[in-house]
């Protein structure tokens, strides 16, 4: 009784905003709407969204976005609190630099990657500068490119800091004493790496690394401002068709956002899997 | 087998006034046990970890049968620490864990397979390889984490407080493992506790540190027969101290005179002291003895702890049978007889160098409190 | 050998210990790591003073404050949207305080049936992505006559601030022994008074980092404000992102200075708590 009045008002708010917001969405994508007298639900729009080429190519572009992203700044994430873990001068100043950029919003890291990586930014500049290049358009397209070279600088940039202030947190909380057995035991520097540390902190990187997939996977503004027009990546894509003046195209949008929900949905398993697996070893 | 040596090891960390070792010397016979003793912060896994390699010593040298090994890597030094903790790897099993350190050297799986199956065998675990630490009690963990150090035959086995997470039943069965493979592979085994009896029981000798230093290096017996000083007696539960002087065997203080021919120092003002246990209650007029009258009394199961008010305002802890209960009430007269054999004369406290900490633990000695209650 | 020799021995190889060679690399790791994580900011700051910075120059052939007079001109529309965005940003974080510290007990402190499904649905809004549920939940709030108003932006901000709160309270009420609150109960608190003058002083840090980061959260949010606002809500970030798009690139340095303020600060305020607090950091992840 005491529980179900401590938790009620925040499941309300919850079950209602996000099951309500998922729910609904799901019950358009099946072209479900009974109060527009759409009552009868059909597979027409994921049908139509599931062989559209666009769809699979902003899929494809998507999936290369989150999963090289994340994959880039967990194995940096790693390197970076390993060196700012040892105690040495400056150390609070360091890891408050270090902290920082996660309270700097996405939108404004990708708009200083523009300036920094754009055909005419900062970069490039300073190529001309060098004689290397004698145009703008001889620098090499890094933003609005095919391969979202820009975008995955973004989230590199953003997420290593994230990954590794919760790596840090782990390894602090493990100490460095396996480490010193390890080595009275005879483990060389790779070898205690390689045996001891790693495991020690890899359920910590893979759920930080889970939630940067996730992410990655479905934020919106990054590659609206850094990518290329086509192909999209999905929260775009599934922005443009529901803006769409083309009111039909509404199921689709849905049927997209279903798509980057079982996305998350599966981030979400692996999370509870992990962090699971992590209480059991700590 | 291999002879320890250390010699004038001190260790200074950065931004600390005081030296965490100061000048320590010692040397352990090869294929024996020995504890380094001494309450937390004194320096003793400091000093553990210097001999692992794990921390670099400010002055002073480490050997290995004569040899140096400052430049050798923690790794290849061959000395292993079992922490008290245990740290087994939580993300391997029991198997994985012991045969750990035969895989960093690149031994082949059937090898490290058989030298496990033998190791679990000797520290009496047999057939728990595929077990997880998590499903291990205390006790195995300890067990599989000797068993993890010994499967890669240390020239020299460190012991991080080896007894004291265990209960008070598995600590014999554990002290009785440890002395037997100990003895078995005879390998020099150096351990850290902060708790006398753990030393007493488990080591042949107890180098005792304070503050960063060897205070005493001795058998364990000698700490309670013939300690150095009044803080090493006191450590090992010494409570009666009366100052005054030798004089030819004799010795004169506030309660009286006694005779006193076991002394650490020459005719000259010091301590007299007597344990607790060694106090004797006596007919009244007997040699070697003092009156007094019972302040109180506190019946402990296998004996009785006796406050008895002597003159001068002096105080004197008696520990006896446990009977004396039934015989004797708070208030009543008694004599107490200290045997000549058991008397020890102590150095004055200040012969040594008197230290803020020195003067507290001192202080604490004199107050009768502490192994009187 | 003896021990002046030992002393001024070079540390081992493979040892724990820090050679010269390794603090060298060390330092140089982390000069790059540091320069890396300021280098987009650099552009920003730099464009906000600039008067004429055409390609190729490296730095502006001229300086100015005229962005900046822009962004603080009463008629530019910047300052209203930052007072928006700080009532949008301030509310969501009010209202995730009042309904998520209560929830934030019950999971931390009791064991019920059913407890890991409430968990896993706070955990679900922080991982799946805003524009999944923004799309479905959109025609509600039109029904409503939320959408396109500052109050329905600030009660869908509550989707990633809301659960980001029960998460950290939970963590921090996980942590906070009752047995205080008992003991003041058997001294003669009533259940009311034991809360707030035993346990409120003593998770009180708790609330106010949890909030301050409920608030960056809720300051970050670009799509579930374009959706939900309509393009009427102009909160900070969608004025970046216009200034960004049109070109206007001193005005949005300026906009990215301003904005990123609020951060900045409570990192400051709180960045002894957040190290080695996994938790707290975990729902940053949405930020």
């Amino acid at each position: 009784m005491r529980i179900a009045l401590l938790l009620g008002p925040a499941l309300v708010v919850i079950a209602a905003l996000f099951l309500g917001g998922v729910g609904l969405g799901l019950a358009r994508s099946f072209n479900y709407m009974p109060i527009i007298g759409l009552d009868d639900p059909n597979l027409d729009a994921y049908a139509w969204v599931l062989t559209d080429e666009d769809f699979l190519l902003s899929f494809v572009l998507t999936f290369h976005i989150a999963f090289t992203s994340t994959v880039i700044s967990a194995v940096l994430a790693i390197g970076a609190a390993l060196v700012l873990r040892h105690t040495f001068v400056g150390k609070k100043v360091i890891t408050f630099l270090f902290q920082l950029n996660l309270t700097i919003p996405h939108i404004v890291g990708a708009v200083g990657i523009l300036y920094l990586f754009s055909q005419s930014g900062f970069f490039a500049r300073i190529a001309y500068a060098a004689g290397a290049i004698e145009r703008t358009s001889d620098f090499p397209a890094l933003v609005f490119d095919p391969y979202a070279i820009g975008i995955i600088l973004q989230y590199v940039w953003k997420e290593v800091p994230f990954i590794g202030v919760i790596v840090l947190a782990v390894l602090q909380s493990v100490g460095q004493d396996y480490e010193a057995l390890a080595q009275s035991l005879g483990a060389n520097r790779w070898q205690r790496f390689r045996y001891v540390l790693l495991p020690l902190i890899m359920p910590g990187v893979l759920s930080a690394s889970v939630i940067v997939f996730a992410f990655t996977f479905g934020a919106f503004e990054i590659p609206f401002l850094l990518g290329q027009n086509h192909p999209v990546a999905l929260p775009v894509l599934a922005y443009r068709s529901y803006t769409d003046v083309d009111l039909a195209a509404r199921p689709e949008a849905m049927a997209m956002a279903m798509v980057i929900t079982v996305m998350s949905g599966l981030m979400i398993y692996a999370y509870v899997r992990l962090s699971r697996r992590y209480l059991r070893a700590g | 087998m291999t002879r320890l040596n250390l010699h004038k090891l001190t260790k200074r960390y950065r931004g600390k006034t005081e030296p965490a070792l100061d000048d320590l010397s010692l040397e352990v016979e090869s294929g024996s046990l020995t504890a380094l003793l001494g309450p937390s912060g004194c320096g003793k896994t400091t000093t553990m970890k210097l001999i692992a390699g794990l921390l670099e010593p400010t002055l002073g040298d480490i050997l290995f049968d004569g040899r140096s090994i400052l430049g050798v890597a923690p790794e290849r030094r061959g000395a292993v620490m079992v922490f008290q903790n245990y740290l087994l790897f939580p993300y391997m099993t029991v198997a994985e864990n012991v045969g750990f350190g035969l895989k960093m050297r690149r031994v082949d799986r059937a090898t490290i397979d058989r030298r496990v199956a033998e190791m679990l065998e000797l520290v009496r675990l047999p057939g728990l390889e595929d077990r997880r630490p998590k499903e291990l009690s205390g006790g195995q963990q300890q067990r599989v984490a000797l068993a993890r150090a010994l499967i890669v035959l240390p020239k020299l086995l460190l012991l991080d407080e080896p007894l004291s997470n265990l209960d008070a039943h598995l600590r014999f069965e554990m002290r009785d493992l440890i002395r037997d493979i100990q003895r078995q592979m005879g390998i020099t085994t150096v351990f850290v506790t902060h708790d006398q009896e753990e030393a007493v029981v488990l080591a042949d000798k107890v180098a005792l540190i304070f503050d960063g230093r060897l205070q005493q290096y001795d058998a364990p017996t000698a700490f309670y027969e013939t300690p150095v000083t009044r803080r090493i007696a006191a450590f090992f539960g010494g409570v009666n101290f009366f100052q005054g002087r030798r004089n030819r065997k004799q010795f004169d203080c506030a309660i009286g005179t006694f005779s006193a021919p076991r002394s650490a120092i020459a005719d000259q003002p010091g301590i007299l002291s007597i344990r607790p246990e060694d106090v004797r209650l006596a007919e009244a007029g007997a040699a070697n003895s003092v009156a007094g009258r019972i302040h109180s009394h506190v019946y402990v199961g296998t004996h009785t702890r006796l406050r008895v008010s002597v003159s001068g305002g002096h105080e004197v802890c008696v520990v006896t049978d446990a009977e004396v209960m039934k015989t004797h009430k708070p208030g009543d007269p008694v004599t107490l007889r200290f045997p000549e054999e058991k008397l020890w004369v102590l150095p004055p406290d200040a012969l040594v160098e008197p230290t803020a900490a020195h003067r507290e633990d001192t202080r604490f000695g004199v107050t009768k409190t502490k192994g009187c209650r | 050998m003896t021990a002046s020799n030992q002393s001024s021995r070079a540390a081992p190889a493979g040892g724990t210990r820090d050679g010269r060679r390794d603090v060298i690399v060390r330092w140089a790791v982390i000069s790059l790591l540091l320069t890396w994580l300021a280098l987009p900011i650099v552009p920003l700051l730099i464009w906000s003073f600039s008067f004429r910075w055409f390609f190729p120059d490296v730095l502006p052939a001229d300086y100015s404050l005229r962005a900046w007079q822009y962004v603080f001109s009463p008629t530019s529309g910047v300052l209203q949207s930052l007072r928006d965005t700080l009532l949008i940003s301030g509310g969501a974080t009010l209202l995730s305080v009042i309904i998520g510290v209560p929830a934030g007990r019950a999971l931390g402190q009791y064991v019920f049936r059913g407890k890991s499904i409430v968990e896993l649905l706070i955990l679900a809004p922080i991982i799946v992505p805003g524009i999944a549920v923004a799309l479905g939940i959109h025609v509600l709030f039109i029904r409503y006559g939320l959408a396109n108003t500052l109050f329905g932006v600030m009660l869908v901000h509550l989707i990633p601030t809301l659960p980001y709160m029960v998460l950290v309270m939970s963590g921090v009420f996980a942590n906070y022994d009752t047995s205080y609150e008992a003991q003041a109960r058997t001294l003669g608190a009533g259940p009311i008074r034991a809360f707030w003058y035993v346990t409120l002083p003593a998770i009180l840090p708790g609330i106010v980092v949890g909030g301050l980061f409920a608030f960056l959260v809720s300051w970050a949010q670009y799509i579930l404000t374009l959706l939900i606002g309509g393009g009427r809500v102009v909160t900070l970030p969608l004025l970046l992102f216009n200034f960004a798009t049109a070109g206007r690139n001193d005005i949005t340095g300026a906009i990215s200075m301003l904005y990123i303020i609020p951060g900045v600060v409570i990192l400051l305020l709180s960045a002894r708590y957040l190290t080695g607090n996994a938790s707290a950091v975990g729902g940053l992840g949405r930020l």
